[in-house]
């Protein structure tokens, strides 16, 4: 009751419906060793439907609160969206297709090994054209097996095949500074990036959760490529190296050729209202943010309530204030390099550190806008830190 | 009139329980309080004496404490012991010197397992100069590791007593505990004093209460005093009346009088500290009964080793100097005077006895008081002579002056007694010989166990002599000493630079034949422990206007997290949010973020033997 009283009051605040969607598929194969999203082994097909129709229902239910009428993104995250098959993807997708004009984009995050000749027919026959983002970690089987991945499939096989059906936008997930990744190896990811052109690349560095299972598995042992400085080598060399090949370093991990930026992901970084369906997903809409409990059983449980239809499933529920969605913007334009107006970020601002970080170069001052310089963007985090005015908890 | 105060003079006994740390003095007070009925079971505690947490955390003992026991002993005869309980460390050996002056007799507990250790022969020597009858104890004999008869032998070594006068004990079972009292009452003297002399009392010890203002702890020794009786300070000659006497037992206890040879408190209402004295004697104000000459008292204690505590917060100075001005009130050791600096803004430079009483006194105003303090690598107090004849006391070396102004410094020496066992006298002569320290004399307690007498500065000591001695000779060594002679050293000041800034907090003066080699270490460590940052860090070291020593903090060249997309906004910039707390831990000096320990960092170099 709390939950839709706070949702109703924060609707007649909220600038407008929110036009970006993201769906979470939270089911993997087997959970990948680097990942800390939130997902769960898929153990029957059977739920798979079920929880396609739980996402609709909750979809029907946030458009009818926030009347939405058209959506300028959807992405498909996870876990493994591609896992559903392109059956229950077309299912899912299909009652968006009234708010979706040609020019929407839409995403799937695949998974190399989902890639088969029917799923990508599929994925190039739908319209508007889908993006794919595709997993593939490292062109290296070596590196591959380094991080764990299991059930292995080429992932150029997977682009080509991908390509060759006529998908026209694809987005491959690299990840750098695993263990054993040298200079060399870098410049040997490039060479296959060089080869087969995509649109988009996005590259993180490998995130070794504590406590998981990669954490154990590198414990005691020396990876050069892991330490701060070398994995800041192979970071530099990754963005120059991109950047040769005619990318645009427009995040701190994404890269695109002209045109092609993820539209969904800039909507993010530009403080834009997004919902987010499927269990552990976050909404922002205005000066609300929302998440949806992780727990896909009581996901179900809730979706299968005939109350579905005008309640919400179990939530947890942020405000922000005026001073914490400064903290965000300055936070996001750090990452990207966009201009902020001062006085938009003023809030969180301790303008005492402006004028060493503008005189060492780590950030532009102009025309009353901050804008962080590509060698901020390389300590984006530090730079957001200084620029941060004292705060109390 | 209870009980209590019926006995007659020559059934009193006064004594000290003194041992080395960790012997099991505080055990062996918690035994005779139990089997004497002092304190109920129900009451009962480890470490009832001490009532500071920090003491028990510690297991130590920080101030004194007296309690008095009834005892009827096999002769039939109830006895008023009065048991003056004393801190174990070197820093407090004036209070147990106070302490010892208000008894007749001393148990000088030894553990078993462990034999005679520096503080056994320091309170044995202190004891003996204050005419105390020694009682040799051997306490944990029913350990495995216990080696009585090679215990036994030391102290007959050191105190001439035969094995039959040494009583064996466990305070912690209680057993041997009865045969102490025994040899309490019929070892010890009585009290000697003239009973219808004039009144005379020393005061050897006093606390602070906020409500009832000073509280003496007194020692009668001639004479009687009673509640609302006027009374003279004979020192400060303050006069004032009795509001409240009594003793502990061990809680205060009010009385009516207070007899020739007991202990216990007078409180007069007086709230100024300085009025009451340690080591001043208390007389009655009436001229018929007045006395004329005072006891003898106390040297006054002198600090030894100075540092600077700063607030964290620099809105905090107000708070930190009434913090300070309230323990002061109940520790006459502790002194302060404020200090500005540069880099760490508003502050005090405080001197203590020494290390342990540095740490608790920090410690408290931590706990006690809620301060967050940034304290500065302790120093002692340098006399310079100046070319224009003057002599300054450097207790800062931010304050040290140019070297063209200084014709010569002197620093204090110690007199420093280190017992160990025999396979470690060659590490200990390493260890020394690395500290400038000079050799005096060697002895051998026993086959097993010598003592070795060393004169060394005492800068040396307050680095991190202890924690060396201690690992060298896997915690075998210990040691005691006692301040000696200022004598002349050839001194410099070594002032670190970062970021071509002097950092006055990290000045220091060291042995100039040592300063390139301490410079080295200090910029190594430092550069060690100031976090990278935006900008490349020079750390340099620097005799005057010469650079010594140089490293470089190189710059982050990447602090950024990989993802940030709509699920994790929050989450990340939670973590900024924890970035930006934690550099409140930092100190700013212009452009570069420096850490809290960097300020201490000079105590973690080994600063002994393997410098070349």
């Amino acid at each position: 009751m709390e939950n839709r009283h706070r949702a109703r009051s924060a609707q007649d605040a909220a600038p407008g419906p929110p036009r970006h969607l993201y769906v979470h598929v939270p089911f993997c194969r087997a959970r990948c060793d680097y990942c800390a999203f939130y997902s769960e082994p898929l153990t029957a097909e059977a739920y798979l439907d079920a929880y396609v129709e739980a996402l609709l229902a909750e979809w029907r239910c946030e458009q009818a609160r926030w009347g939405i009428g058209r959506l300028e993104t959807v992405y498909l995250g996870g876990g493994t969206p591609s896992l559903l098959g392109e059956l229950r993807l077309q299912r899912l997708l299909e009652p968006l297709q009234p708010q979706l004009t040609q020019h929407a984009e839409v995403t799937i995050e695949t998974n190399p090994e989902d890639v088969t000749p029917t799923y990508a027919n599929w994925v190039a026959h739908w319209r508007p054209k889908p993006r794919v983002s595709l997993g593939v970690q490292s062109f290296s089987a070596r590196l591959r097996r380094e991080l764990g991945r299991r059930g292995d499939v080429d992932p150029a096989v997977a682009y080509r095949r991908l390509r060759d059906a006529g998908v026209t936008n694809l987005s491959v997930d690299l990840i750098f500074a695993i263990p054993g990744q040298g200079v060399a190896e870098i410049e040997e990811e490039l060479r296959r990036i060089g080869e087969l052109q995509p649109e988009h690349v996005s590259w993180y560095e490998l995130d070794i959760p504590e406590g998981g299972a990669l954490e154990r598995r590198l414990r005691g042992r020396r990876a050069p490529s892991t330490d701060v400085d070398g994995s800041a080598e192979l970071y530099r060399r990754l963005v120059h190296g991109l950047e040769r090949l005619g990318y645009h370093w427009y995040e701190v991990s994404n890269f695109a050729r002209s045109g092609h930026q993820a539209r969904h992901n800039v909507a993010y970084w530009r403080g834009q209202s997004y919902l987010g369906l499927g269990p552990a997903a976050v909404s922002t809409v205005g000066e609300l943010r929302w998440t949806n409990e992780p727990d896909v059983r009581s996901y179900l449980a809730w979706a299968g309530q005939p109350t579905a239809a005008s309640s919400s499933p179990e939530r947890q529920w942020e405000e922000l204030d005026e001073v914490v969605r400064a903290r965000e913007r300055l936070m996001l334009a750090a990452r990207t390099g966009a201009a902020v107006e001062l006085a938009a970020v003023a809030p969180a601002l301790d303008s005492a550190a402006l004028e060493p970080l503008a005189e060492a170069g780590f950030i532009l001052l102009s025309g009353g806008k901050l804008r962080v310089a590509r060698k901020g963007r390389y300590v984006a985090n530090e730079v957001c830190v200084r620029l941060f005015r004292d705060f109390a908890f | 009139m209870t009980a209590q105060n019926q006995v007659r003079q020559d059934h009193i006994r006064n004594f000290s329980i003194i041992a080395h740390i960790d012997h099991g003095k505080s055990t062996l007070a918690d035994r005779i309080l139990e089997l004497t009925g002092t304190v109920s079971p129900r009451d009962m505690k480890e470490q009832v004496l001490d009532k500071m947490d920090l003491e028990r955390e510690r297991g130590i003992t920080i101030k004194a404490q007296a309690v008095r026991i009834i005892y009827t002993a096999r002769d039939g005869d109830t006895y008023q012991l009065n048991l003056i309980d004393t801190p174990g460390h070197v820093d407090f050996t004036y209070e147990v010197s106070r302490s010892l002056a208000a008894c007749e007799g001393a148990v000088l507990l030894v553990d078993a397992s462990q034999g005679v250790e520096a503080q056994t022969v320091a309170n044995a020597y202190l004891a003996l100069e204050n005419d105390l009858e020694i009682i040799p104890v051997l306490n944990k004999i029913d350990l495995p590791a216990a080696n009585p008869a090679e215990a036994q032998l030391e102290l007959h070594e050191l105190t001439g007593a035969t094995p039959e006068e040494i009583i064996s004990v466990s305070a912690k079972t209680g057993a041997g505990v009865q045969e102490v009292l025994e040899a309490v009452v019929h070892r010890v003297p009585a009290p000697a004093g003239d009973p219808q002399g004039p009144p005379r009392a020393l005061i050897f010890d006093s606390i602070y209460d906020q409500y009832r203002g000073v509280v003496a702890y007194v020692r009668v020794v001639d004479g009687q005093f009673s509640v609302r009786e006027q009374i003279e300070m004979m020192g400060t000659g303050q006069r004032a009346e009795i509001e409240e006497l009594g003793y502990f037992a061990p809680e205060m206890t009010a009385a009516a009088t207070l007899s020739t040879g007991e202990v216990g408190y007078i409180i007069t209402g007086v709230k100024d500290v300085a009025q009451v004295r340690v080591g001043d004697t208390i007389t009655v104000a009436a001229p018929a009964r007045r006395a004329k000459e005072r006891l003898p008292g106390y040297r006054v204690v002198q600090p030894m080793v100075f540092c600077g505590l700063f607030p964290t917060e620099g809105d905090k100075y107000e708070e930190l100097r009434e913090a300070l001005e309230k323990l002061a009130l109940n520790d006459a050791a502790l002194i302060y005077e404020p200090e500005s600096s540069k880099a760490l803004g508003f502050g005090f430079r405080c001197g203590f006895l020494g290390l342990l009483h540095m740490d608790i006194v920090r410690e408290r105003l931590e706990r006690e008081y809620g301060l967050e303090l940034l304290a500065t690598t302790p120093n002692v107090e340098y006399h310079v002579y100046l070319t224009n004849g003057e002599m300054v006391s450097v207790r800062n070396p931010a304050d040290m002056p140019p070297e063209g102004h200084i014709v010569r410094i002197e620093e204090p020496y110690v007199e420093a007694n280190i017992l160990v066992p025999a396979e470690y006298v060659g590490a200990i002569m390493e260890l020394c010989q690395g500290r400038r320290a000079d050799f005096v004399t060697m002895q051998y307690l026993s086959p097993e166990r010598v003592q070795m007498h060393y004169r060394l500065p005492l800068s040396e000591i307050v680095l991190d002599f202890f924690d060396q001695l201690k690992s060298r000779t896997k915690g075998y060594a210990s040691l005691d000493y006692e301040i000696g002679e200022y004598r002349q050293s050839d001194l410099v000041k070594l002032d670190i630079l970062l970021a071509g800034e002097p950092v006055d907090a990290l000045s220091l003066i060291v042995p100039r034949d040592r300063a390139h080699a301490r410079g080295k270490a200090l910029v190594e460590k430092l550069r060690q422990v100031i976090p990278r940052q935006l900008f490349e860090v020079a750390v340099q070291a620097a005799i005057g206007s010469r650079v010594v020593a140089r490293e470089t903090v190189k710059a982050k060249r990447k602090d950024v997290l990989a993802k940030c997309y709509g699920g994790d906004i929050t989450r990340k910039r939670k973590l900024l949010e924890k970035q930006k707390e934690g550099k409140k831990r930092m100190k700013q000096l212009g452009v570069v973020e420096v850490p809290q320990e960097a300020f201490l960092a000079v105590l973690q170099l080994d600063s002994g033997g393997k410098e070349k």
